[in-house]
Order: structure tokens, then sequence, then C-alpha cells
């Protein structure tokens, strides 16, 4: 029996030019997400859009483009508004949580 | 003039400042008060994080243990902030959604609301403006930051107005690598942050900052602060919010 292969915890800041800091915890296995924390001093309503976008990004590929469109789509279904940092930006940090290992 | 309750300068720990704020929004939400302005110390002095905002990763909670400083989760989003009882007043403006004051535009309403301190610091007689996002600048440096949550069908915001400021207290609060307290790094906080006493150069009183935000509210937003105190609805929701969640590890610690 193959014995699940578990990343250590990346974590890493990441500023936003001219915006807000974000911090992501993330662990990554297979080049797919297992877990993720999102961390930061942006702005977000409704707030529980947050725990959606985290659980919309268990399982997506760790490219910056997959990780973008999951969390757009969340923020449209949800008719959120994202201050301070754009899904892109929030795309950035987590790649460049999970390339500082 | 249109009316809004007041609550006056009032000093409580972080748990009850943050419980009755959101108490107040809910009862709002329930049309059992009318839309309020609160201003209020930190008793001990206390950080309270952004709701998306790692406990661990801002705050020293080793040190706030040792030199008895609260820590607290907010629900607002933004940044840590330090609330020091001698070197700051807090407000929160609670509104129903549909108010004049708060527009659907985020970004607009922060300006609006954010006017009340800009107004109360120009009665200090300090030249100050909104930036946006959150921030109201002056000199070229931040005096005040602001947050803001709408639900409940209600708009809170909150922010403190810096009266005065220990930049070395606060690097030994918020989280940052011992190395990188430089004396480079506390003087480029001292470039972006100031305080009323560092503009004015003389020891404004709390009481003479409490006047002017009461003053800069009230014209800068057109509004009576008619005095009120806490209903007992209210006391007893915040009282309940305290021990179910801010008071809580579950709350504080949970991201």
């Amino acid at each position: 029996m193959e014995s699940l292969k578990v990343t250590a915890l990346e974590f890493k800041s990441y500023k936003i030019p001219k915006g807000k800091m974000v911090k992501v915890r993330v662990n990554v296995d297979k080049n797919s997400i297992r877990d993720i924390t999102i961390l930061g001093d942006f702005f977000l309503h409704p707030e529980d859009t947050l725990p959606q976008i985290e659980q919309g990004l268990v399982g997506t590929t760790a490219d910056e483009d997959c990780i973008t469109d999951v969390i757009q789509s969340v923020l449209d279904t949800q008719n959120a508004v994202l201050i301070g940092a754009s899904a892109r930006d929030l795309a950035k940090a987590i790649m460049s949580a999970h390339e500082t290992r | 003039m249109e009316k809004i309750r007041f609550l006056d300068l009032s000093v409580q720990n972080a748990h009850n400042n943050m419980a009755i704020d959101e108490a107040i929004m809910r009862s709002l939400k329930e049309e059992k008060v009318p839309p309020t302005l609160r201003l209020y110390r930190w008793d001990p002095s206390a950080v309270s994080i952004g709701t998306f905002q790692g406990m661990k990763e801002e705050v020293d909670l080793e040190y706030c243990g040792k030199n008895d400083i609260d820590y607290i989760r907010r629900i607002t989003g933004g940044g840590a902030v330090y609330h020091d009882f001698n070197g700051e007043i807090t407000y929160s403006i609670i509104l129903p959604q549909r108010h004049r004051l708060a527009p659907d535009d985020i970004l607009e309403s922060y300006g609006v609301l954010c006017s009340g301190v800009v107004k109360g610091l120009e009665h200090l007689g300090i030249d100050a403006q909104f930036k946006p996002i959150n921030d109201i600048v002056a000199g070229g440096k931040k005096i005040s930051g602001n947050a803001q949550t709408r639900r409940h069908s209600c708009v809170l915001q909150h922010g403190t107005t810096l009266l005065d400021l220990d930049v070395e207290v606060m690097f030994s609060i918020l989280r940052v690598p011992q190395e990188k307290i430089s004396d480079k790094m506390i003087a480029d906080v001292k470039e972006r942050v100031t305080s009323i006493r560092d503009l004015l150069g003389r020891q404004v009183g709390m009481d003479e900052l409490r006047e002017a935000l009461v003053a800069g509210f009230s014209e800068a937003l057109n509004l009576e602060l008619v005095p009120g105190e806490l209903t007992d609805v209210e006391m007893n929701l915040a009282a309940s919010l305290v021990y179910e969640k801010y008071g809580t590890d579950e709350w504080n610690l949970s991201r």
C-alpha cells in the first residue's frame, strides 16, 4: 500500500503591489492543493466567502491560472466584493507560498 | 437635523468592546435600537487583528501575556491595530444598510464615514485627508485606520485615531522578527505613521480628542448626537457574545 505523501506546510507572505498583505498556509500534494488557509489584511464582503474560497481550492491544480479561475468563480457566485486584492493577487500569493518550499 | 444615538467615551476590555459593537449591530437589525455612534477606549491596552489574519502570525502572544495586553479578532477585515489605553480613541458607527451615510459602494462609504474623523482632526488644527482604502493621513502619514463590515442588514465601521504612538511597544506586540527591528525600520514606521501629539507638539488630552471627534462626526455627517445608554437587550447580548465568541480561543485563534 502506498503511503500518503504530505508535503511540509508552506507559509509565505506576499505583499500586493500598492495593496494589502496576504499570507498563505498551503499544503500541496501531487501538484494539487490539499489544504489551504488564506490570511491577510484585505477586505472581503461578505466575509464568509473566504472559507468558501478555501474549500473551493481543495483539489485545484497548483497553477496560477487555475487558482485564479476558482477564486473568481466563488466571488462571482457569492456576489462578493474583494477590496485591496484581486483573485489574481491571491493566486500569486498562493503560488509564491507553494514555490518557496 | 437627523438624530443618532451617541454612546459617550467608555472604557472596556477587548472582549466587551468587540461584543458591544456586534450587539448594537444585531439589535439594530431587530429595530430594537436606533443607529448609533460610540466612542471607547481599551483597558487593558489590546491588539485587535483583522478577521482574516492569523493571530499567531501577527501577534506575540507571549509578550501580551507578560505585559497584560489583551488580544482579539475583530469581525471586520483589515490589519492588526494596537489600542494603547493612553494612546488612542476608537469609534464605531452602526447604521442600517439603506442609510444615506452608507452608500452601496464600499470605498465611497469609507470616505463618507471617515469624514467624521477628518473633521474632528480639523477641529484640533490638523489638516487630514481620507486615503483609500481605509486610512486617514495627515502630512502624508497615517493617523487613523478604519474597518467596515456589512452584515445583519447593517453597516458597522470602527476605527482608531492615534493620540500618541510608541513604535517600540508596537513592534514588541506585533510579530516582526527581532532581527528586522532595526533602527532603520523603526525610523521607517515613524515616517509612515503619526499621532496627534506628534503633529501638534503638545500634550493634547484624551478629552480634547473626544470633544473633537464628537464635533467632527456631528458636523461632517450632519447628525445630532443624542446621548444614550446601551439597552438591557444589548448588554445581555454582549455578555453572551463574550461568553460564546469574543472570549474564546475558538474565535480569537481560529486562523
